[in-house]
């Protein structure tokens, strides 16, 4: 995958051959819009070449046989339908029960049922929205977005689904904005949407900001954390990384890989004297550890090195 | 008419005694236990101010916590407690003072703080230990329990004649907790409703399961599960800061939890949660690690880990991409549900692949069956060892077992059972002992891990 996407972390799904059981394309995942809301797989649809399964599906006579945990729950929506078929709101569940489970044909067919019998369902267009982009129909993903949050302009989620839909389309802007908005309005959002928002911002010291701007909310996150050290360190913001590893180390009860990393910027700043003082701290917090952890092979091997990293240097012979 | 002008003027007559007649209808229950501190949690019929009154004596409870606000879903935070220590403890919208003769006999006083008109019953709870040292420790594993039928009642009830008098220092859900949906009624009637008194009196611990994230988003910390729960973000349990509920660690004693959400949550090799876990496994000086989510690494039972489809590929993600980190951080123990048996492996390693790739010459590590009484308890150094080998326990039958006949076939596993039943952890210093009890109160299977 290149382009935008990629660039703020969309990638081809990592999962170890995840294929739905409605599945015969190509999936993406989009890492950072993890879940429910961005669990956003995207498989190319021949949906109109299949009406016909389409319609055996919306009747709920072909049951995921692959999850047999939701042939309950589809059998008394099913039910439910049988009686009420004019409900729309029947549809909806029945179309978010199959996308849940990412059965994309029935749950476009069970949409356009809803949206036949109540277009304006709350709910139904940002479903809607979030199918189109699970099947790389981003313009048209853009468009029910937009319509969702025009009937609910405080919907967190269509805005967090609008992202990957502006990103797609190359405008990081307008999925910054969305993602500003998305974020004043969730009280505890997870640490995934904050490094989400950091990768949009185009500026390193923006992106840092933001991380920053972050961690004074929802506290010092490791994630948020390693990931400004890491711009930090490939912008060459030594003193500033230092600041952030220095926290790292003290958040946690096993300083020395934080301080053996420390040795290692300064070395690649050229601090060599500070590098071999921080190579020595490690030494030293290995030393103190209790004799079980500090005779574990992995603590015997850094020590190992450690020690010859802080040694002090022969002279120049030059 | 007149009938009506009577109803009309009880209902105004009766309106402020009723409204001040708020009940309890959830809890209380406790959550993010540290020596130090504890959350009580519980829900009101009607809002009013959230205070917990509590003392080291029944009759004494003479320390107040509160929380702001007049609200129908109270949570307070209680601090600066005693590690190790028994408090008794009563919720209610004022403080409830001590009784009004201290020099009662203790067993009038009892009766007065618990009788008082208006007031909560009183519970107690015990604190964890200091982090570090070692405790025995007793800890009750649900794997998938929520069915709110009788098979849940069933394991329930068995666990509860099982430990008897000993009280259940934490416990733990392992996902689907409350079924279908995870709904709020859900929880109300797979989990409020179905373990009181375990809930006010031991601390909760959970991971999100498929049927939980159906009502709950981990990416924005909202729905019903994050909103049921209170787990620590900040690392004030232990463990490194993850900043979000959906996975997160806590100690407990010599003991360190990593709690995944295979569910919900980014499961990529370079993901913030698989940052986390590298940095929270490199920090812990526990003496054991036990791991838990709901997707399990193996498994030939409800599900198929073999089967690239099933539940999405979660199964697989686990198994390829988390369980090697795990290992590598020394995991003694993996507990796991989703699957509605009961699977418990021997002690073993390296296996990342379907189950025909699964070579018992390469990835058993120990061979005997881990039991003390049997072929030997399965034997690790103490000192942390990448790679040494773990015990991967599928225990997802404590709402249901399979209705249909499942293989249980996979190689991994010493023991496949498809019955329902709950899992029992016993930790004392260097020796952990594991037992499945079945709902029919058997006990089916035991083993022994034990570090020297």
């Amino acid at each position: 995958m290149v382009g935008p996407a990629a660039e703020i972390g969309l990638s081809p799904c990592p999962a170890v051959g995840a294929k739905s059981a409605a599945s015969c394309g190509t999936f993406i995942h989009f890492p950072r819009l993890a879940g429910s809301l961005g669990s956003v797989r995207c498989f190319i649809l021949p949906w109109r070449a299949c009406r016909q399964a389409i319609t055996a599906l919306l009747l709920g006579t072909a049951a995921l046989r692959a999850h047999p945990e939701i042939e309950a729950a589809l059998t008394r929506l099913n039910s439910a339908i049988a009686a009420a078929p004019e409900n729309a709101e029947l549809y909806l569940t029945r179309g978010d029960l199959y996308a849940k489970h990412d059965a994309w044909i029935p749950a476009e067919a069970n949409y356009l049922r809803a949206a036949e019998l109540a277009p304006l369902l709350p709910g139904l267009a940002r479903a809607r929205g979030a199918l189109a982009l699970s099947t790389q129909d981003f313009h048209g993903a853009m468009a029910h977005l937009n319509q969702a949050l025009e009937l609910s302009p405080t919907d967190a989620e269509a805005m967090i689904l609008r992202v990957g839909a502006w990103v797609a389309l190359g405008n990081r802007s307008g999925g910054l904005a969305d993602l500003e908005a998305a974020l004043k309005l969730l009280p505890s959002p997870g640490p995934e949407l904050f490094l989400t928002r950091a990768a949009l911002h185009v500026s390193p010291a923006d992106a840092i900001a933001s991380l920053d701007a972050a961690m004074a909310r929802i506290g010092l996150a490791h994630t948020l954390q390693l990931r400004a050290l890491e711009l930090e360190e490939a912008h060459g913001h030594v003193d500033a990384a230092l600041r952030r590893l220095d926290t790292l180390a003290r958040q946690s009860e096993r300083r020395e890989t934080w301080l053996k990393r420390r040795g290692d910027l300064l070395t690649r700043a050229g601090r060599h004297a500070q590098a071999r003082t921080a190579y020595a701290d490690a030494l030293a917090a290995i030393e103190s550890l209790p004799d079980w952890l500090r005779d574990s092979p992995d603590s015997v091997a850094l020590a190992a090195e450690l020690a010859r990293l802080a040694a002090p240097q022969p002279p120049s012979s030059s | 008419m007149k009938l009506a002008r009577l109803v009309l003027l009880i209902s105004l007559l009766a309106g402020p005694s009723l409204q001040a007649a708020t009940t309890v209808v959830r809890g209380p229950y406790l959550q993010s236990a540290t020596p130090t501190s504890m959350v009580v949690r519980w829900r009101t019929d009607n809002t009013e101010a959230s205070v917990v009154s509590y003392g080291t004596e029944r009759n004494q409870l003479t320390s107040t916590a509160k929380s702001e606000g007049i609200v129908t879903e109270h949570i307070v935070h209680l601090a600066n407690l005693q590690p190790n220590t028994r408090y008794f403890y009563a919720v209610g919208p004022v403080p409830l003072m001590p009784p009004a003769n201290p020099n009662a006999p203790v067993a009038a006083k009892k009766a007065e703080a618990e009788d008082a008109p208006g007031r909560a019953a009183v519970s107690s709870f015990t604190t964890p230990p200091p982090v570090g040292p070692a405790k025995p420790s007793r800890i009750w594993v649900l794997g998938d329990p929520g069915t709110k039928n009788a098979v849940q009642k069933a394991v329930r009830d068995v666990y509860y004649k099982f430990t008897a008098t000993r009280a259940t220092d934490l416990w733990v859900m392992l996902g689907d907790n409350a079924y279908p949906d995870g709904t709020d009624a859900d929880y109300q009637r797979a989990v409020f409703d179905i373990y009181p008194e375990t809930l006010r009196t031991s601390p909760l611990w959970s991971v999100l399961g498929n049927h939980d994230g159906k009502s709950a988003n981990s990416l924005t910390q909202s729905g019903v599960y994050y909103e049921v729960f209170t787990f620590p973000t900040q690392g004030q349990a232990g463990g490194v800061m993850s900043g979000t509920e959906a996975y997160y660690a806590f100690d407990y004693a010599n003991i360190h939890f990593v709690c995944l959400d295979s569910h919900d949550s980014d499961r990529s090799a370079n993901g913030a949660m698989m940052q986390w876990l590298k940095a929270d496994l490199a920090a812990t000086q526990r003496d054991w690690i036990i791991a838990f989510f709901h997707h399990p690494t193996y498994t030939k039972g409800t599900h198929d880990s073999d089967k690239d489809n099933d539940s999405a590929g979660r199964m697989n993600d686990m198994r390829a991409i988390f369980l090697p980190v795990l290992e590598q951080g020394g995991v003694d123990l993996i507990l796991t549900g989703h699957s509605h048996v009961y699977e418990r492996s021997w002690l073993i390693d390296g296996h990342y692949g379907k189950s025909d790739t699964f070579v018992a010459a390469k990835h058993v590590k120990q061979k005997q069956d881990g039991r003390a009484d049997g072929e030997g308890a399965y034997r690790k150094p103490r000192r942390r060892t990448p790679n040494f080998g773990e015990i991967s326990v599928v225990t997802g039958s404590a709402g249901h077992a399979s209705a249909k006949p499942v293989p249980l076939n996979h190689p991994a596993f010493y023991l496949s059972l498809n019955e329902a039943g709950s899992s029992v952890i016993d930790v004392d210093g260097a020796k952990l002992e594991f037992t499945f009890l079945n709902d029919k109160g058997e006990k089916r299977d035991w083993f022994t891990i034990v570090k020297e």
